[in-house]
């Protein structure tokens, strides 16, 4: 069996058992199988890195990276194809792809060039009262996803100037500051609906109405969610391509020598404030997006969506992910939005039981659950 | 305006400074010391002022009704507790970490301010209601015109006065604040010097959460209502008057603290739209100051760090 | 660890008593009814109460030898943020097994969730939101309300108000959807009846420090201090009012009709003050000491707050008419359009086309030496005791 060939399998084999897992975590509601199958989980992950396969595993799927990014989007569609009838496991399923976004957005700031930001809920709630407002227009919609990027990045460019001044922790207060102002400001002013929230129109693409169901014959009805659950991956992979390109280019380089070294960087001719504004509003873009197709699902936004904790748990994402990989964005997305929602179970208790399993991963696994490896002049290149 | 409210305006503001400034010198300590920032520190408060109201409860049960002896008990029991607990957070959760981003730590200490909110609300007896905190201070009041002055609110501003001089003689005056600061400015000369590095840690953590746990008894004292999320609005306040005042500075916390308690109370009552915008205006005045001093009101002594 | 609270375990224990005796009992089959409430942050305390009076209405029920189905509560947390509320709300919405749902106490939660309820054809009854949109703000057949709203109980409040011969308002209220609806319709009946609203501050709900508001209120002088919004942010409102020697009266609205509130304030400064609430007395009616007597033995470690009662409420009737027209979503809703008269422990219910219980009796309480009592029986009623400045 040639090497060439067994990483091809191994790949195949992870991405079906990755399906399957995400299709049981999905649909199981019981206390007790929940929790068996999250030990279950972290005794695999355990036993990998004990015996050394996570890294035989990672070397196949670096050899192979063409093929591992087809197998996790047929692996996709396969959990999207069998819960292709449930409305709420395909919206969780969707969520979770917003959520990629608007973290990849955070990491372009966080993981790639060290800029904080603290207020992603912020910007992903200005994609969202973007929907709301332009979604009665007569502006195609396709069009105010997009638009929901562009302003939250000139919402975002107000910052730019104490972003740039600071580092650390003084940017850190800036973006929380701009976090709490934000949603205090939509409770307080009525014109966007104050308190109360807004409703949002669905998506509607040349007369495809996202919010029907989708019948094929009398028996089969397929969810409406799945309308976003569609758009959404689409979103995801170009988000993806995107991230992944600026990665790999020269623009990516910058971004990880101004992360690395803000002194060097300037000494070698880097414009270090021209990197980061580029990171910031980029990001911001990203989020708001995701946010403006976000609203359109739920159909309904109110201020209190947006709190402090809501950037918290995308800042947790990126972290919990590992700083910059896009891979551990998913999987940490993954976690962090369905983990409280299996633990409905138990009620009342849930966010102890979640706050106290995020501190054991992070103890465990400092650098996040897949760190980025260092970056090699050229990523991926192999002379 | 009357002199007599602005008397009044004044001192009011001046109480919720000196708990901004409590709050925010245990932030600008653990930042000093390693450089992190530890996000649980309003809910390590909030669990100091409930240990203080279960002592207060318990000295009640058994008979001890003097509220002399009571509030020191109180005060004792608080401190202590959370000084051992903020020496447990910083053994368990924060060394460890020392290695890894330093993001990492916030995100810890959150979820830590999560587990002990919850936990409160859950386990304490009827946690997720409103506590009355008993007045164990007099009450007496003075009145002039429409300024009255409250025995209560002198001694709680003087003693919260007494305390950040305390810290501050201990940080500037003593042999445990000079190995703090030494620490502070070089981890790894520090231990060539034979600094104990991870006891001064832990007792820089430990004196902290001491004095987070006074605030938030002083807290109780003054408007005798407690609850499970009162850490959560306090720490952030307190994290971002430590900023504005200029993180690794005393002097700075103070500053920050008093400055954004001035905001608030400016923006209640001094300014032309409704005062629900009173937080977007501080807020607002926060940000402009940190664009404008990128390092806080009382900059960093120390160069910065590569 | 204490991990299971003393609900939980007598809820199992329960259970495990039940399903030994269905051994001897028919086999009677299974339906689910679920719950929707705010169980983890700042208002659980209410959530949870909510939580507990209706799985105490499907424990009675399938106690009850009498009843045709054996009943399962499917409880879950909002978190009382409208995107989670979308979320459980699709979540019981899309299960089919799911026959009715009583649901929300936050009503920006409930705003975002009736959507899905209509596409989902789910009936339902809401147990505590009261923000008057709920049912009036859309036309589905299936959004039910078994308490009244805030217009109700603010056109109420003010009439009996200016009665009590007071004449200005310093109004504190806080910026979420609860606060801003009490303080639109307070101010809009209160100008109705003659009153004058000096000054009207609006706070975020997780505020503590008052002072700066309530010294500017203290200079203004004025008869009352209305209060819109929950207990927690009551509570410090009036403990502050106290340290400045603000001698106003204080009324309150039905956020803050707990005990918890009284036990936050403590006895000596809660007496005198005023709230409103939507229905009958709980007390008064026999249905209501029935009530209280079973949430007693039941044991739940939790009291059930102002609102437990309409929970409570609100799940009898969904159990009643399940037992009536059987397990089935669209029967279940019309047989929920067609309620009229309906005898509950909150008094009588009888839904408008809109599915709002328009039987909203307001009951006025006051606090007498620690308790809330019905401002008919009380002595302030009788003349013996006097309000704040009378």
């Amino acid at each position: 069996m040639t090497q060439s060939f067994k990483d091809k399998a191994v790949i195949v084999l992870l991405a079906a058992a990755a399906a399957a897992f995400t299709i049981t975590f999905i649909a199981i509601e019981e206390q007790a199988e929940i929790f068996a199958l999250i030990l279950f989980a972290a005794a695999l992950v355990f036993a990998g890195a004990k015996f050394g396969f996570t890294r035989s595993i990672a070397q196949s799927l670096s050899r192979n990276e063409r093929l591992m990014n087809v197998a996790v989007i047929a692996a996709t569609l396969v959990v999207i194809f069998w819960f292709r009838e449930d409305h709420f496991p395909l919206l969780m399923i969707a969520t979770v792809m917003l959520y990629v976004i608007a973290c990849c957005g955070l990491n372009m700031q966080f993981g790639y060039t060290g800029v904080v930001n603290f207020a992603g809920a912020a910007f992903f709630g200005v994609g969202c009262y973007t929907a709301a407002v332009l979604g009665d227009t007569s502006i195609p919609l396709l069009l105010v996803i997009i638009l929901g990027g562009v302003i939250a990045a000139i919402v975002g460019s107000v910052l730019i100037i104490p972003v740039l001044r600071t580092r650390g922790h003084y940017a850190a207060v800036v973006t929380i500051a701009f976090g709490l102002l934000f949603r205090t400001f939509l409770e307080v002013n009525d014109t966007l609906g104050g308190p109360q929230g807004l409703g949002v129109s669905g998506m509607n693409l040349f007369g495809w109405d996202f919010n029907n169901n989708i019948e094929i014959t009398e028996n089969i009805e397929l969810s409406f969610y799945l309308n976003y659950v569609i758009l959404a991956l689409v979103m995801v992979i170009l988000t993806f391509v995107l991230m992944r390109r600026i990665e790999r280019s020269w623009i990516g380089l910058n971004f990880d020598a101004v992360r690395l070294d803000e002194t060097a960087a300037a000494c070698f001719g880097i414009n270090i404030k021209r990197w980061k504004i580029v990171a910031f509003t980029l990001g911001n873009f990203l989020a708001g997006t995701a946010g403006a197709l976000y609203a359109m699902m739920l159909g309904f936004i109110a201020p209190s969506n947006f709190a402090f904790s809501d950037s918290l748990i995308l800042v947790s994402i990126v972290l919990l992910g590992g700083m910059g990989s896009l891979w551990g964005t998913i999987l940490a997305a993954g976690l962090v939005v369905l983990l409280p929602e299996k633990l409905q179970v138990i009620q009342e208790y849930r966010f102890l039981i979640y706050a106290v399993v995020m501190i054991l991963i992070l103890l465990f696994r400092p650098q996040g659950i897949l760190p980025r490896g260092l970056r090699a002049y050229i990523p991926g290149w192999r002379g | 305006m009357d002199v007599g409210l602005l008397g009044q305006f004044v001192v009011n503001g001046m109480m919720l400074g000196m708990m901004y400034a409590l709050v925010a010198v245990g932030f600008t300590l653990f930042f000093g010391v390693l450089d992190v920032i530890k996000f649980s520190h309003g809910d390590v408060l909030m669990v100091g002022t409930f240990a203080g109201f279960s002592t207060y409860l318990g000295m009640t049960a058994i008979g001890i009704d003097n509220a002399f002896i009571q509030l020191v008990g109180v005060l004792v029991i608080a401190v202590g507790s959370m000084a051992i607990l903020g020496a447990i957070i910083a053994r368990y959760l924060v060394l460890p970490l020392k290695s890894a981003p330093p993001l990492n730590t916030l995100l810890v200490t959150l979820m830590l301010g999560t587990v002990l909110r919850e936990a409160i609300r859950l386990f304490y007896p009827d946690g997720s209601n409103p506590k009355h905190f008993p007045s164990l201070l007099p009450t007496e009041s003075w009145s002039l015109g429409s300024f009255t002055l409250r025995a209560d609110s002198v001694i709680l501003l003087i003693g919260g006065l007494l305390v950040i001089i305390g810290v501050n003689v201990l940080i500037n005056r003593t042999r445990l604040g000079l190995a703090i600061r030494a620490v502070a400015q070089d981890e790894e000369t520090a231990k060539c010097m034979g600094i104990n590095f991870k006891m001064i840690v832990l007792l820089t953590f430990a004196l902290g959460s001491g004095v987070a746990a006074f605030a938030g008894v002083m807290n109780g004292l003054y408007y005798n209502e407690i609850n499970f999320g009162m850490g959560l609005l306090l720490g952030v306040i307190g994290f971002s008057a430590a900023i504005v005042g200029g993180l690794g500075n005393i002097y700075g916390a103070i500053l920050g603290g008093f400055l954004f308690a001035g905001l608030q109370t400016l923006g209640a009552v001094a300014l032309p739209f409704a005062s629900a915008y009173k937080d977007v205006f501080a807020f607002a005045v926060v940000i402009a100051i940190i664009a404008w001093r990128p390092t806080g009101l009382i900059a960093e002594k120390t160069s910065e760090r590569v | 660890m204490k991990f299971l609270s003393k609900s939980a375990v007598s809820a199992i224990a329960f259970s495990m008593a039940l399903t030994a005796g269905a051994h001897f009992a028919d086999a009677k089959d299974k339906v689910k009814v679920a719950f929707i409430g705010p169980l983890t942050g700042g208002v659980s305390a209410v959530g949870v109460g909510g939580r507990n009076s209706a799985e105490l209405a499907v424990q009675l029920r399938n106690a009850d030898p009498n009843a045709k189905y054996e009943y399962e509560l499917v409880a879950m947390d909002s978190e009382c943020k409208p995107n989670v509320g979308v979320q459980v709300a699709t979540k019981i919405a899309a299960d089919r097994s799911i026959i009715g749902l009583v649901g929300h106490y936050c009503s920006a939660v409930a705003m975002g969730a009736v959507d899905i309820y209509h596409k989902f054809n789910l009936p339902m009854s809401v147990w505590g939101a009261v923000l008057p949109d709920v049912t009036y703000g859309n036309d589905y057949k299936e959004i039910h309300r078994v308490n009244g709203t805030m217009i109700n109980q603010n056109d109420v409040a003010a009439k009996f108000m200016t009665e009590q011969g007071y004449k200005t308002w310093v109004i504190i209220h806080d910026t979420t959807d609860y606060g801003k609806g009490h303080d639109k319709y307070f101010s809009e009946y209160l100008t109705q009846n003659g009153g004058e609203i000096l000054a009207d501050f609006g706070v975020p709900a997780d505020q503590q420090d008052f002072t700066a508001e309530l010294t500017k209120a203290k200079q203004l002088n004025p008869d009352v201090i209305y209060f819109g919004g929950l207990t927690p942010l009551g509570v410090r409102i009036r403990a502050q009012m106290e340290k400045l020697g603000i001698t106003a009266q204080f009324q309150g609205v039905s956020g803050i009709k707990s005990d918890s509130f009284i036990d936050g304030v403590g006895a000596d400064l809660s007496e005198g003050v005023v709230s409103f609430l939507e229905g009958a007395p709980v007390d008064k009616l026999p249905g209501g000491q029935y009530f209280t007597e079973k949430y007693k033995a039941a044991g739940f470690a939790e009291s059930e707050e102002a609102y437990g009662p309409f929970a409570f409420a609100a799940m009898n009737l969904i159990l009643d008419g399940i037992e009536e027209v059987g397990p089935n979503r669209k029967k279940l809703t019309k047989y929920l359009g067609d309620i009229h008269g309906y005898e509950s422990i909150v008094g009588e219910i009888s839904f408008d086309d809109h599915g709002q219980n328009t039987v909203a009796a307001i009951t006025k309480y006051v606090v007498q030496d620690g308790k809330w009592v019905v401002w008919e029986d009380s002595e302030y009623a009788t003349g013996k005791r006097k309000l704040a400045g009378k």
